[in-house]
């Protein structure tokens, strides 16, 4: 039996609420962060649905104001998520209790599930191409003029995990993951390896996004991905997903250090995994290939059957494909010992890159309070659906371990183990 | 077997400014060829910085025969197209229906996934006088951008082409430490093959960043060499008078795979992926400190997890950049690391005849210490005349080296203060130690 990673601190900043407990709360009232896209006039679209963060204040939402300078949106998102699992965690606390950090700052890791670059980034540029008229030589001299000598640096995909690392002055292993739908996800998944193998005894892991961006909304609506009337995961009338912002971040820790500092521990990561379809970017599988693998080998890596987990947060971002998929992998890996089935994108919106790090956290408090919420968008279960044990109205765990669904791009899909201490 | 598995190198590809292969690029970089030219692929008149390290030549329908693929492949997923099928022919092995679930994806890629003709359009349909109509975006927008185009800008967009072009079912990682990401996307390869998750992992790393909004970023910091009358010796890391990097383009790629089943298949093995350090300097965006915190990490963890001592290092595939910090810095971390033996080992750079490959280049250059294993022969670093006090290595300075290398090391350095060091050891090594 190897070494056991546990959590032992949390937090997230989501369009349904400004932590985790606000969002837990939205989340068990029914309640949905889904509005009409406002940081835009976005007036007649056709697709304008989005969960924004609500109030969004950067000065209060990252202390550092100096920072704001370089970094953007979605980056200021990530950074207040990670700060308040930090605080949770009460890991600064213990080292600013040591007569010297070395040790823990070299053996404390940073993993970061990341949204990669934004059409947004470019918009910089527009300025300079309108004057330069399709005149390359004039581009550049414009662009050099008109454009912020830190551009570059404001758009770099790893900012959060480097701004985790300077805030902190952590240096043990790192990876900024840009995997799409799985990336909160496989920063847990990547976290846990480098911790049992022995690299770090400390992780932070930050999942954010700010997918519901301007241009965003169009280009996934032109491939069909998009809603314009709600996210209703498993309904028969489902006609796709809703962009969101947000972050979710953790505090993972070998459970032997976390008992040596005597954290509070919430939780443990059992296991994880990420399996390929190999059918192409938009290509989803029908029969559920990549869930069902996905699931069968995190329960495997867990050392766990199928019949002793809980519940699932699934991935149901509202697809047509994707939710039909997922429910057929649900009744083929668990049969008839259904397993109740919940969801937290009807409430959040898909926050792509965040959403895996969120659900992961919410599980959690699935099981610790022993609750699984209702999904209250569903009115009538699709029957192609019927293989997922999901319903309006709150179910219980059948036992403290639940497990997370990612799913992403390029039929990439993942699945992460948790239980609760509570 | 006891312990961790061993993981085996048995197929390399690579694109890079020096050629189109492994063995051009090889043969170019003993002959000290430089791949820095003024930049061919747009007018850069109007920018500080007009050279580059391009990729040269390289023809979509000689890299994907088909057709349906090439709509969905930007330049650096051409590059990491063609570096891949290199690398899996070169193993003689690739997935089937038996072992597709057992075969991993791991890269590092680019961060630049939006193509510059694509602005360009948007700024004449949506923004003719520099600012966003956003009632007309709304109602044409999607119309504005082809399903194509949409899967093209996804920072999935690589992954998913070499997932479908092989069939690979097993584990999968796409990451972006920029100038450290190829280099940690094998050392995270590496680590899933040792723990059984995959029994074989094409990894390596693919980028570009040579387009108007890339260089002008570049050129907007200050860190590119304005060397435009020079192009051939613009980069020359460790040099005295060095004054920024040159931008690279490229890919590289491994097949990695457990060392018995590879022996058992009597795979040609190239060397052993050993040991992997990776660190973060949470110092600067853009440097580590001058006392080479962070790197010093990153060098140690790898030595560790390879169980090597610093004495048994004969060569370092430095990162190198020709910028005036990096090349400090590291040279600094070294000599903490290594102590006296820092000054017997042969330290070089081929960012000097290739440029800086940004998140390729750890993976290119992690194949050339496999290369410098097998062949016996350290690369040079080119451009070095004026020495620097400060950084008094061997950098290898008079043209590349034959010399034994049992066992050689690779460092790449990214802006956001992300490092990875990975440890490189010859094939006899690993064998008579599994004896």
């Amino acid at each position: 039996m190897r070494d056991g990673v546990v959590i032992t601190g949390y937090g997230c900043l989501t369009a349904s609420g400004a932590d985790v407990s606000s969002t837990w709360e939205a989340v068990l009232a029914g309640e949905s962060g889904i509005r009409e896209a406002s940081t835009w006039d976005s007036s007649g679209w056709p697709y304008r649905l989005a969960g924004e963060i609500k109030d969004y204040k950067p000065r209060e939402l990252v202390a550092d104001r100096k920072l704001l300078k370089f970094i953007t949106r979605q980056d200021v998102i990530g950074l207040n998520a990670m700060t308040q699992a930090v605080d949770h965690s009460g890991i600064i606390e213990h080292r600013d209790g040591l007569a010297d950090p070395t040790a823990f700052n070299d053996r404390t890791g940073v993993f970061v599930g990341s949204p990669a670059t934004k059409y947004r980034y470019q918009h910089d540029y527009l300025g300079p191409l309108a004057v330069a008229a399709g005149d390359l030589r004039e581009f550049g001299v414009r662009a050099m003029d008109d454009v912020h000598p830190m551009w570059l640096l404001r758009t770099l995909p790893n900012n959060v995990l480097a701004y985790v690392g300077i805030r902190y002055g952590f240096k043990g292993a790192n990876a900024n993951i840009t995997a799409h739908g799985i990336s909160g996800s496989q920063a847990v998944a990547e976290a846990c390896r480098y911790l049992r193998d022995g690299a770090i005894d400390w992780a932070i892991v930050v999942g954010y996004d700010s997918a519901s961006e301007l241009e965003a909304l169009p280009y996934y609506a032109s491939v069909g991905l998009l809603s314009s009337r709600g996210l209703r995961p498993f309904d028969r009338s489902r006609d796709g997903t809703v962009l969101a912002e947000g972050a979710g971040a953790l505090v993972l820790e070998k459970r032997e250090a976390a008992e040596l500092r005597d954290a509070k521990i919430y939780g443990e990561v059992l296991g994880s995994s990420v399996v390929a379809e190999a059918g192409g970017i938009l290509s989803v599988r029908e029969d559920g290939d990549g869930v069902a693998r996905a699931v069968r080998l995190a329960l495997a890596d867990s050392g766990l059957r199928p019949d002793q987990i809980g519940m699932i947060s699934a991935h149901a971002n509202g697809g047509r494909d994707s939710d039909a998929a997922e429910a057929r992998a649900f009744s083929e890996t668990f049969g008839a010992s259904a397993i109740p089935v919940t969801a937290f994108k009807w409430s959040l919106g898909h926050t792509i890159a965040a959403s895996g790090a969120i659900e992961s956290i919410l599980t959690l408090l699935c099981l610790a309070n022993r609750r699984v919420p209702g999904v209250p968008t569903l009115e009538e279960l699709a029957p192609e659906c019927g293989g997922a044990m999901v319903s309006a109205s709150e179910q219980a765990p059948r036992s403290p371990v639940g497990i997370v669904v990612s799913r992403a791009f390029a039929g990439l899909n993942s699945c992460i183990v948790l239980s609760s201490n509570a | 077997m006891s312990g961790p598995r061993a993981v085996a190198i048995t197929g390399i590809g690579m694109v890079t400014p020096l050629g189109n292969d492994v063995e051009s690029t090889w043969n170019a970089i003993l002959s000290g060829e430089s791949g820095v030219r003024e930049i061919a692929g747009f007018d850069a008149s109007g920018f500080p910085t007009r050279i580059a390290a391009e990729v040269k030549g390289l023809r979509a329908e000689e890299v994907i025969e088909d057709r349906k693929s090439l709509k969905y492949a930007t330049p650096f997923s051409l590059f990491a197209l063609a570096a891949a099928e290199e690398a899996v022919r070169d193993a003689g092995v690739r997935p089937t229906a038996a072992t597709a679930e057992r075969w991993g994806l791991v890269s590092g890629s680019g961060m630049m996934t939006m193509e510059f003709d694509f602005l360009q359009r948007f700024q004449r349909e949506f923004a003719a006088d520099g600012e966003i109509d956003l009632a007309r975006l709304g109602a044409e927008g999607e119309r504005f951008i082809s399903s194509s185009e949409f899967a093209r800008h996804r920072a999935v967009a690589g992954q998913a082409l070499l997932h479908q072009r092989y069939g690979i079912r097993g584990y999968s990682a796409n990451l972006h430490t920029a100038c450290a990401s190829g280099g940690q996307a094998l050392g995270m390869a590496m680590r899933v093959v040792r723990s059984g998750q995959a029994d074989y992992v094409l990894a390596g790393g693919y980028d570009t960043m040579i387009n108007p909004i890339g260089l002008a970023g570049f050129c907007l910091l200050g860190a590119v060499s304005t060397d435009n009358d020079r192009p051939n010796s613009a980069s020359r890391p460790f040099d005295r008078t060095r004054n920024g990097f040159v931008l690279g383009e490229g890919a590289g790629f491994m097949v990695l795979e457990e060392w018995r089943q590879a022996r058992d298949r009597g795979a040609k093995i190239y060397a052993e992926l050993a040991g992997e350090g990776n660190s973060l300097s949470s110092y600067r965006i853009t440097d580590s400190p001058p006392s080479g915190d962070g790197p010093i990490q990153a060098i140690r963890g790898g030595l560790e997890d390879a169980s090597e001592t610093a004495d048994a290092v004969d060569y370092v595939n430095a990162h190198g950049t020709s910028t005036p910090m990096n090349d400090l810095s590291e040279t600094n971390a070294i000599k903490e690391v290594f102590g006296d033996h820092a000054y017997e080992m042969a330290v070089s750079s081929t960012k000097s005849q290739m440029g800086h490959l940004i998140a390729a280049a750890g993976a290119v250059e992690g194949i050339l210490c496999a290369l410098a294993i097998e062949r016996s022969t350290a690369p040079m670093t080119a451009n070095l005349r004026t020495p620097d006090p400060e950084c008094d290595l061997d950098y290898v300075s008079d043209g590349c080296r034959s010399m034994q290398i049992d066992t050689a090391m690779s460092n790449s350095f990214g802006f956001g203060g992300s490092n990875s060091c990975l440890v490189f050891r010859s094939p006899g090594r690993v064998d008579s130690r599994e004896r």
